[in-house]
């Protein structure tokens, strides 16, 4: 069944890649998609909107599509929505945000997310290898929400775009999460609300904590209808990530996101274990060598 | 396999009314469907487009405003041409007596009007259908 389906898909049938793309949402015959899928080339942009919800990621990617498609681009938007733990059903609404479209180059799909599988659906990976079969040069990622499982959706993109709004009082909290570590670009939206430059401000302070990484903070509104063009050049400015990168580097780098992820859920419910951990060893009564291993031990048993 | 049905959810046309389906998408959501919400002022050839893309197992369409006779055909006849005939197709909102049967002889699986039990629609979505001919 799936080797006909692709058949049809490389004939360009919209609806084979449609049925495609929900046999690998509900995770069947994944095997044998991977394996026909795995010799094409990385050729697609994947670029990750994340942010809390009522950001206007969303509306914000409905706005770049258009854009992306007067560049000549093939554009397929893969948008995730939270499904409910108790009846596994789930309200996707980001579709009616984007704003409908005829055009045969633009595919929306919307998909649920399962909770306590990160802020994104599952086998995204699969999904875009099919999207990239068919030529879509440029693919968006709409995340659920900022935070938790950020890890991951760095390792299916590209690029990182992370959208924080002006006026939220929630300043604090994004800096304590970590978050910002996992952006490439930063969006402050809705800039047309008062306090944006302040936002944006402190935004640029905590970025330039880490200097090594030069990360832009751009401001952008949908409302008002600016900052988009400037955003889609920064976003086509940055390297592939997908494509340069072996996949020991990737992981490596996953792994070290995941560490700190794991790391700043610990230190924030002040776990026992791991305060005695770093008070040893800043006594000097452990070596480094041993610290880092009981750390990885205390941080791989604990619950995230 | 056993998925969770897939619903495309939309209203063509100009009809602002959207109390109703907004209503039916949160009941078919807490019922553990998945709702896609394709929302206001679609055209039929959008909402055909939503259809195909988003492989759903149903599209529900809400009509409020009266044109009804003249968007269900056009979304019908739209359908058989994207080859999505195995789709099932249902209608809410104000729909007189005498239309009821001629969209059901075109085609339309079941027509909801006011004051229709969220049960009744959830039932109806639930109960397995016999495939189309
Ligand atoms: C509230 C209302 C409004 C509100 C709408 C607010 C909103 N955002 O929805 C306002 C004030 C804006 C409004 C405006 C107008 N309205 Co008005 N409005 C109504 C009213 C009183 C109730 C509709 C309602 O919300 N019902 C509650 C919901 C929950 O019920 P429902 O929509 O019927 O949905 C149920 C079922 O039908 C079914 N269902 C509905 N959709 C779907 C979809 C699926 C897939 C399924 C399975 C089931 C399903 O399940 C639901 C639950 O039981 C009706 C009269 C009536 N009693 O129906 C008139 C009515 C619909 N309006 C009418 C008119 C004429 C207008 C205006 C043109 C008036 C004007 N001249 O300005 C404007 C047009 C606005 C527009 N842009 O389209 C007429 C339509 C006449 C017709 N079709 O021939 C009605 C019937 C009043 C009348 N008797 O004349 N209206
Ligand atoms: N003021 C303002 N509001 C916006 C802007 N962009 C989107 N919104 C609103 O923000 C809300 C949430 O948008 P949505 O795209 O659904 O957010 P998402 O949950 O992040 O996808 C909607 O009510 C939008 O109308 C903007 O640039 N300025
Ligand atoms: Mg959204």
């Amino acid at each position: 069944m799936i080797a006909a389906l692709l058949d049809r898909l490389r004939q360009g049938d919209r609806n084979a890649l449609a049925r495609l793309i929900s046999l690998a949402a509900q995770g069947e015959g994944l095997a044998e998609l991977q394996a026909s899928l795995a010799a094409n080339p990385r050729s697609a942009r994947v670029v990750a909107f994340t942010g809390s919800g009522g950001v206007g990621k969303s509306t914000l990617i409905g706005k770049l599509i258009p854009l992306v498609r007067s560049q000549g681009h093939k554009v397929a938007v893969l948008a995730c929505d939270p499904q409910s733990p108790l009846s596994g059903g789930a309200l996707l609404g980001d579709r009616f945000r984007m704003g409908s479209s005829t055009d045969d180059g633009v595919f929306i799909r919307s998909l649920a997310a399962q909770s306590g599988h990160g802020a994104l659906a599952d086998h995204l990976d699969v999904m875009i290898r099919l999207f990239e079969t068919v030529g879509f040069e440029v693919i968006f990622l709409e995340t659920v929400g900022a935070g938790q499982g950020d890890v991951e959706v760095r390792r299916f993109s590209d690029v990182v775009v992370l959208m924080l709004q002006p006026e939220t009082g929630d300043d604090v909290q994004w800096e304590k999460a970590g978050i910002l570590e996992c952006a490439d670009i930063v969006v402050v939206h809705k800039a047309d609300l008062p306090t944006t430059e302040q936002t944006a401000a402190q935004v640029r302070a905590a970025l330039d904590l880490s200097p090594a990484r030069h990360v832009p903070v751009l401001r952008v509104s949908t409302k008002a209808n600016t900052g988009h063009a400037e955003l889609w050049q920064t976003i086509h400015a940055l390297p592939l990530r997908r494509q340069h990168a072996t996949a020991a580097s990737l992981l490596l780098e996953s792994a070290i996101a995941w560490f700190k992820e794991r790391y700043q859920a610990a230190e924030s419910r002040h776990d026992a274990e791991l305060v005695k951990l770093i008070e040893a060893w800043q006594r000097g009564e452990t070596p480094t060598e041993i610290a880092a291993q009981s750390l990885l031990n205390t941080l791989t048993r604990a619950k995230p | 396999m056993d998925h969770p049905i897939r619903i495309v959810l939309a209203k063509v046309g100009l009809d602002g009314h959207d109390r109703g389906i907004k209503v039916v998408a949160r009941a078919l959501r807490d019922a553990g469907m998945h709702v896609i919400y394709a929302g206001l002022w679609q055209t039929p050839e959008a909402v055909v487009r939503t259809l195909a893309d988003e492989d759903a197992d149903w599209l529900g369409l809400s009509l409020l405003s009266g044109a009804h006779m003249t968007l269900v055909p056009r979304v019908l006849e739209l359908m058989k041409q994207a080859n999505l005939d195995n789709v099932g197709i249902m209608v809410g909102g104000i729909i007189p007596e005498a239309d009821i049967a001629k969209l059901t002889a075109m085609g339309v699986a079941k027509i909801f009007g006011p004051g229709t039990s969220l049960d009744e629609i959830v039932g109806f979505l639930k109960t397995p259908r016999e495939p189309k001919p």
